[in-house]
């Protein structure tokens, strides 16, 4: 009898999700394709080889870039100093990686406006040392590693505490150098959560709009990024051109998303191996 | 110096607290070269935390290590010439057997080839031969032991340090290894120190035990020192299957001892007769009702209760069995008296003056 009421219990949880994810995942990216394509594979190869959409690809990438760059040392820097040392303020310390999480990013590109902006102490200097921050390129590189610093050191945290300090130990006790305990030991083991969060940030990074959008400026061709470009075609009433560029971006989003699955089961499949 | 013997390793007044727990208190120690001793004692004794510090893993907060006559508090662990075999055994998982047995002597850029001489009288000598390309997720539990137990000794350390050395393998493998560890020890003459909490280990493989309490030293001595003579009541009680009796004197021909707070009996002190078998002291025997029998295979356990007194006793195959409920004749050798910190070891009286009979 409990059989078949489970029967009932599974199919029914299973269309929920089945209609939950089409009507909010899989309708909207048909319709972007649809879209996208209604006026022509012509009118959409125009719409990507545009000067501007091709600007805003390659700042998407290059922002990304630094972003997954300076956060995967950050990641490993912080998750390191987290699970293997003990201090005052540890607690502090891994509660602040969060705040991205919770922050909304609109506020994260407002305090970078506040601290880097016109208002700020700061801001003098950094005219004398000709950089500029707010509406100019670092601005938009600077919101988009804020909004994602947590993504790395998050995965690594776990498979870090879980392997405790008995393998580093081992080694140092025989001499090894920090760095040489890090390559031969530690790395061999956060490698692939490590590559994990390199590939959630980069998803993160790539489509991140709140944060970028207050700092940026929406300078055509400048500092616009695909999120901040798509929207200014929206806004146009350019369709066509926004969901072009949108489908790109989902494209991108596919094989960030079809790595991250081969990644999880490379790693899986190793730590079964461990067992 | 005056001393006769040279000390390898020698603990003075070592103390180390963690915030308010005291995890050594006045920790006074020397080990013979070439010895191979157990750190024992309960768990949270500060066993682990004497091994550690001797291994430069902690720090002492006052008091001298001396290795080989050199105080070692400010050398640094891997300077120390000690080989440390981890609880876990903490190989290195994506290395293989060969490259874990390595490492040591590759961080001390020794020449390949001499490297691959030494691993491989190593994995010779620890029976591993043709297991080098292994990964330590591919052995067995006691494999990986003489892993961790080679990669300890690769680099000749002087002093080998061992930390629960038996605790992550199943029964039947650790009675195997036990005797494996202390016959390659033997062979090797390398002085070792291992931590543990299982008496039975302790006395078989050490020459000498430390028995460590609440971060204290209670007792050094040899297997058979501390056994049959313990000094303070917590060794006493440590060892051997103790009953714990209020009020021995419903025993009889025993001595009195004033101010006594308890007395232990270990099941060895302890005979138990049919009550149609034939005993040797009869004047002294007290009658007890059988309330529990349990098969130990080479043995069976009594739970034997004797005027409201529960105490353990042993019966060999061979005896006549008994069963549940059955009354007995209970006699006792010998007992052990705490009073205090204090054991005193009571003779059955009867035994002595029988002896003069005859």
């Amino acid at each position: 009898m409990g059989r078949k009421n489970d029967g009932v219990l599974k199919w029914t949880l299973i269309a929920i999700c089945a209609i939950f994810l089409f009507i909010m995942l899989i309708l909207p990216l048909i319709y972007i394709v649809a879209t996208a394509l209604r006026e022509g594979f012509g009118a959409y190869a125009a719409a990507l080889s545009d000067e501007y959409a091709r600007k805003a690809v390659g700042l998407t990438i290059k922002a990304t870039l630094w972003a997954v760059g300076l956060n995967t040392v950050f990641g490993i820097c912080a998750a390191w100093c987290i699970t293997k040392f003990n201090f005052k303020g540890k607690k502090i310390i891994s509660t602040l990686i969060d705040l991205p999480l919770t922050v909304s990013p609109i506020i994260a590109g407002l305090i970078f406006v506040l601290t880097f902006g016109r208002q700020s102490f700061l801001y003098d200097y950094l005219k004398a040392a000709g950089i500029s921050i707010i509406f100019a390129v670092p601005g938009v590189i600077l919101a988009t590693i804020f909004v994602t610093f947590p993504y790395i050191s998050r995965e690594i945290i776990p498979v870090l505490n879980a392997q405790g300090t008995d393998e580093e130990e081992a080694a140092a006790l025989m001499g090894a150098k920090t760095f040489t305990i890090f390559r031969k030991v530690t790395f061999p083991h956060i490698k692939w959560a490590l590559l994990y969060g390199v590939v959630l940030c980069t998803a993160r990074a790539m489509g991140e709009f709140g944060a970028v959008s207050v700092l940026s400026g929406h300078l055509r061709g400048k500092t616009n990024t695909m999120p901040l470009y798509i929207e200014l075609l929206y806004q146009g009433y350019d369709f066509t051109g926004a969901f072009a560029v949108s489908s790109l971006l989902v494209i991108m989003a596919v094989i960030v998303l079809a790595l991250r699955s081969i990644l999880e089961y490379k790693g899986k499949k190793e730590s079964e191996q461990d067992r | 110096m005056a001393d006769t013997v040279q000390n390898y390793v020698e603990l003075h007044d070592i103390n180390k607290n963690y915030g308010d727990f005291q995890a050594s208190h006045q920790i006074n120690f020397g080990i013979e070269k070439g010895k191979l001793v157990a750190l024992l004692g309960p768990s949270g004794s500060g066993k682990t935390t004497i091994l550690r510090m001797i291994a430069g893993l902690e720090t002492p907060d006052s008091g001298e290590i001396k290795i080989d006559g050199q105080v070692v508090n400010h050398i640094p662990a891997n300077k120390r010439g000690i080989g440390f075999v981890f609880q876990s055994y903490a190989l290195f998982r994506y290395m293989t057997v060969y490259d874990n047995i390595a490492m040591g002597l590759q961080i001390q850029k020794v020449p390949k080839q001499q490297i691959k001489e030494r691993v491989t009288e190593l994995l010779d000598l620890v029976s591993l031969k043709g297991l080098e390309n292994r990964y330590p997720n591919q052995l067995s539990g006691g494999q990986r032991q003489r892993v961790a137990f080679a990669r300890a000794i690769a680099p000749n350390p002087q002093l080998l340090l061992l930390d629960e050395p038996f605790a992550a393998i199943d029964a039947k493998v650790r009675q195997e290894l036990r005797s494996w560890l202390k016959e390659m020890i033997g062979k090797l003459g390398i002085t070792s120190i291992f931590v543990t909490h299982d008496q039975d280990e302790a006395m078989e493989v050490a020459d000498e035990i430390i028995l460590t309490n609440r971060g204290r030293i209670e007792q050094i001595g040899s297997p058979s020192e501390i056994y049959t003579y313990p000094k303070t009541a917590f060794t006493a009680s440590f060892f051997g299957q103790n009953a714990q009796l209020e009020g021995y004197q419903a025993f009889h021909t025993f001595g009195d001892v004033p101010g006594a707070d308890k007395a232990l009996i270990r099941p060895e002190f302890v005979k138990v007769y049919k009550l149609d078998e034939k005993q040797q002291y009869p004047e002294s025997a007290s009658i007890g009702t059988v309330e529990q029998i349990s098969f130990r295979g080479d043995r069976t356990e009594l739970q034997i209760n004797v005027n409201g007194l529960l105490i353990t006793a042993k019966r060999n195959l061979g005896e006549s069995p008994i069963a549940v409920g059955e009354q007995v004749k209970v006699f006792l050798y010998r007992i052990f008296v705490l009073k205090g910190e204090e054991v005193i070891l009571l003779e059955n009286e009867a035994v002595n003056s029988n002896y003069f009979n005859i």
